[in-house]
């Protein structure tokens, strides 16, 4: 995407916003240590690195915003109030009790007011569709009657990003703007982005989806523990690492990609199964429904004890909805569940203490998952209390085993949930799932959030789960079909149906379903694409 | 559209000179009504009315009586009336509010809170003076009944930032870890809410001050001529520009305890918070 011609008129480009030698301290811990960063009109620059390597604190930077009790040095020179950012989270962004239409009206009124009175409505509300149609959001007059909470994660992301570009900022700062965004969205939001920086806005991208990374990106940096280890144009830095660290974010991205070799499948591999192990779960034709309108139809549905099943579809298409009805978070369905043949109860809070341990579910959004006002230690090991009646000693001493094992640090989970990063919170929600000992582990994209080499570790981790644990059945919720291809059935969701079932091989080498086929052939093109 | 350069400080933290403030402020008033009757000593005997000078360092009052003695006789029956009254709200509030914000049984959410609708579809002072005009009551009764006027209102406010945070997905991870209801109400729900309720309880100690204030003008709870803050700015009105002290003083102590025990709760609050975060 990025020629060899823009790449030459980019280093005249008007300089927008500069870092120097920003460095910024919480209790004693150098988050961001010696960062420069020049981002420049109309070009991308990206932020790569493994989760806490201060790529968002130095993102924020350019907002002027720090950690609550941070101790900041450094210049930072940034375009006073015309600097967008678009976080990992985006609901948490958007006002919950106002309809979107209200919260893209307030920042267009300010906009309109030389107008004469009659005609600002209504260029505001051109405005607003304007903004809306720049960030993909199709269909947007039935949206701005919505409420935050009833838009899917990638809806919001797109209702916060045409917040900036109606805010006409000149900076927009992205915080892994393609996490938790299926394959098809992550293409035009690749092609958005780059029609925004066309627009001669600055982006600064903080990622670690590297497909993104090197369709998009300019610039790249490389953070590693709040230092940037490398930077240089992206083209060298993807062709050229000049630090191992480099290398070995590219080696885990790529690895990641050939999903043929992988673990998972290798002992579920001969189809007919010499004796085809009972069903742990199984969940009869299920509608569910927010309110009055159906959102999921699935016929029957059977897990059997030691498979990994991966439901995958577009943002939007249903998935979280199934995972929360089997853990029992979503009671508005008629589907009939069976755990080892014993009906379960629809809600989870009639659901006795072996029933909830059976059926665990690890949350999309781990920051929100946790209880703020606790160390995150404790959290985990309530489960072991709770569920597994293990002495509050012993069950800490698990939780931090197993938060080791997942690569967190004693001191690290020690603290409380805001001093994690997204990805350390991602890890330590899966650990608390674990302690259950769960029977069925559903988890609703659980490594969207991570940087390449932690999402293969949480992968290969789960993979040595299954192969350990003869009891354990994976649900995979995830957009991402590199994911999916590690389970051993695909089920493909598609506007609440399901539209496709059956072996991953067969799914996704021959794809009977129009759908699954556009799906797959756009995730296949973007990796050739960039490594030609 | 210029680029603004900003220079960037490191951020030190503030002492809790604030808390000492509003200690400090809440402290006075407090202190004067628990300990005053201590040493207000013998009355004296009664001069004129509305005097100023001998001996009597605030003046008399519409009786004629000291006015410095009866300042620190009067705060006793308001303040403690009042903590008590807010203290109880609360009492049944907390419990009502987080119940009915954390079940899924509509028909529970409703049997709680609609029969609170209807009370706080009276007015408060209306229902204090029916209630007082069958029962008379003294100040316990008086608590009682500030109490039961505010608790619609309190469990209103415990459920509604309740039901915020019950809608969480911790809430949901904590369901699905297994925890108690006792853990997942009060331990998260109640502590996410415990600023909106600290807000509430500092304007609710105000409301039950002035309805406690108001009760006691109107004779509900303690004798017109009682010692008490209230009604001595009441009773004294009629005297303030003879003999300002009789009014002044009393309703000074009670602005000091209602917006000083407001300004202890926030800067509590913000000092919790900035330990929190260093």
């Amino acid at each position: 995407m990025n020629t060899a011609t823009e790449t030459e008129t980019d280093t005249h480009a008007e300089l927008v916003a500069e870092i120097e030698g920003l460095r910024v301290e919480i209790d004693g811990r150098a988050v961001v240590d010696g960062v420069h960063l020049r981002v420049r009109a109309g070009t991308v620059t990206a932020l790569i690195g493994s989760s806490g390597s201060g790529k968002t604190t130095t993102g924020l930077a350019l907002l002027g915003e720090y950690p609550a009790g941070a101790r900041v040095t450094g210049r930072v020179r940034a375009p006073d109030g015309l600097v967008g950012y678009v976080p990992q989270h985006p609901g948490a962004a958007l006002n919950p009790a106002r309809r979107i239409g209200a919260l893209l009206r307030d920042i267009a009124r300010t906009q309109v007011r030389h107008l004469p009175r009659r005609e600002r409505a209504r260029t505001a509300h051109e405005r607003v569709l304007r903004s809306l149609a720049l960030a993909q959001l199709p269909d947007s007059e039935a949206l701005l009657r919505r409420y935050p909470h009833q838009l899917s994660g990638g809806q919001q992301q797109r209702v916060v990003l045409a917040q900036a570009l109606l805010l006409g900022a000149r900076v927009i700062v992205a915080d892994e703007p393609t996490t938790g965004q299926d394959a098809l969205t992550k293409q035009r939001i690749v092609e958005r982005f780059t029609a925004v920086a066309r627009e001669g806005i600055a982006l600064v991208l903080l990622s670690h989806d590297l497909d993104v990374v090197h369709a998009l990106a300019d610039e790249v940096l490389v953070l590693r523990a709040g230092r940037v280890v490398e930077s240089g144009p992206a083209a060298r830095v993807a062709s050229a690492p000049r630090h191992p660290w480099t290398a070995e974010l590219l080696a885990a991205d790529s690895a990641l990609g050939r999903t043929e070799s992988h673990t998972m499948q290798a002992d579920a591999e001969p189809e007919p199964h010499p004796h085809r192990p009972a069903p742990v779960l199984t969940s009869g034709p299920l509608t569910a429904r927010h309110g009055r309108t159906t959102v999921l139809r699935v016929p029957e549905l059977a897990l059997r004890t030691g498979e990994s099943l991966a439901v995958v579809g577009r943002s939007g298409s249903g998935k979280t909805t199934l995972a929360r009805c089997l853990a029992g978070l979503h009671r508005d369905h008629d589907g009939l569940l069976l755990l080892d043949g014993t009906p379960l109860p629809r809600s989870l809070r009639d659901r006795d203490r072996d029933q909830l341990a059976a059926v665990q579910y690890v949350f999309q959004d781990a920051r929100a998952a946790f209880d703020e006002h606790r160390p995150v230690l404790d959290q985990v090991a309530r489960t072991a209390v709770r569920l597994r009646g293990l002495a509050p000693a012993e069950a800490a001493a698990e939780a931090l085993a197993t938060l080791t094992g997942l690569g967190l640090t004693g001191d690290t989970v020690r603290r409380r949930p805001d001093r994690l990063s997204g990805g350390e919170l991602q890890r330590a929600a899966l650990a608390r799932a674990l302690l259950a000992r769960p029977r069925v582990l559903i988890c609703d994209e659980s490594t969207s959030g991570l940087d390449p080499v932690t999402r293969r570790g949480i992968l290969d981790r789960l993979a040595a789960l299954l192969r350990d644990r003869h009891d354990l059945s994976l649900v995979l919720i995830t957009h991402d079909l590199d994911t999916a291809a590690l389970a051993d059935r695909i089920a493909v969701l598609d506007a609440g149906e399901l539209v496709e079932e059956g072996p991953t091989r067969t799914v996704l080498e021959t794809p009977r379903h129009p759908f699954t086929a556009a799906l797959l052939g756009r995730t296949r093109r973007a990796p050739s694409g960039r490594t030609a | 559209m210029t680029p603004a350069a900003l220079e960037l400080k490191s951020r030190t933290e503030k002492g809790g000179s604030g808390l000492v403030r509003a200690a400090l402020i809440v402290g006075v008033p407090l202190l004067l009504a628990l300990l005053g009757p201590l040493f207000a000593g013998e009355p004296g005997p009664r001069t004129a009315s509305f005097g100023l000078g001998g001996g009597h360092w605030f003046g008399t009052d519409f009786v004629g009586r000291d006015v410095g003695r009866q300042v620190l006789l009067g705060g006793r029956s308001v303040v403690l009336v009042a903590l008590a009254a807010t203290a109880l709200a609360y009492l049944v509030a907390l419990p009502v509010g987080l119940i009915s914000a954390l079940t899924r049984r509509t028909w529970l959410e409703e049997l709680l809170m609609r029969p609170l609708d209807v009370l706080l579809a009276v007015p408060s002072l209306l229902m204090i003076l029916l209630v007082a005009a069958v029962l008379t009551p003294g100040p316990v009764g008086l608590a009682f009944l500030v109490a039961l006027v505010n608790i619609p209102d309190a469990a209103r406010i415990v459920r509604a930032a309740g039901a915020e945070a019950a809608a969480r997905p911790a809430v949901e991870a904590l369901r699905l870890q297994g925890e108690t209801w006792w853990r997942t109400a009060v331990g998260y729900v109640g502590r996410s809410a415990t600023r909106t309720l600290a807000a509430d309880a500092g304007v609710r100690l105000t409301g039950v001050l002035y309805l406690v204030a108001t009760a006691a003008f109107l004779g509900v709870g303690v004798e017109p001529d009682a010692a008490d803050w209230a009604v001595m700015v009441d009773r004294n009105r009629t005297g303030l520009f003879v003999q300002p002290w009789a009014v002044v003083v009393p309703a000074l102590l009670i602005v000091a305890l209602t917006m000083g025990g407001n300004l202890l709760v926030d800067s509590a609050l913000a000092h919790r918070k900035k330990r929190r975060h260093t």
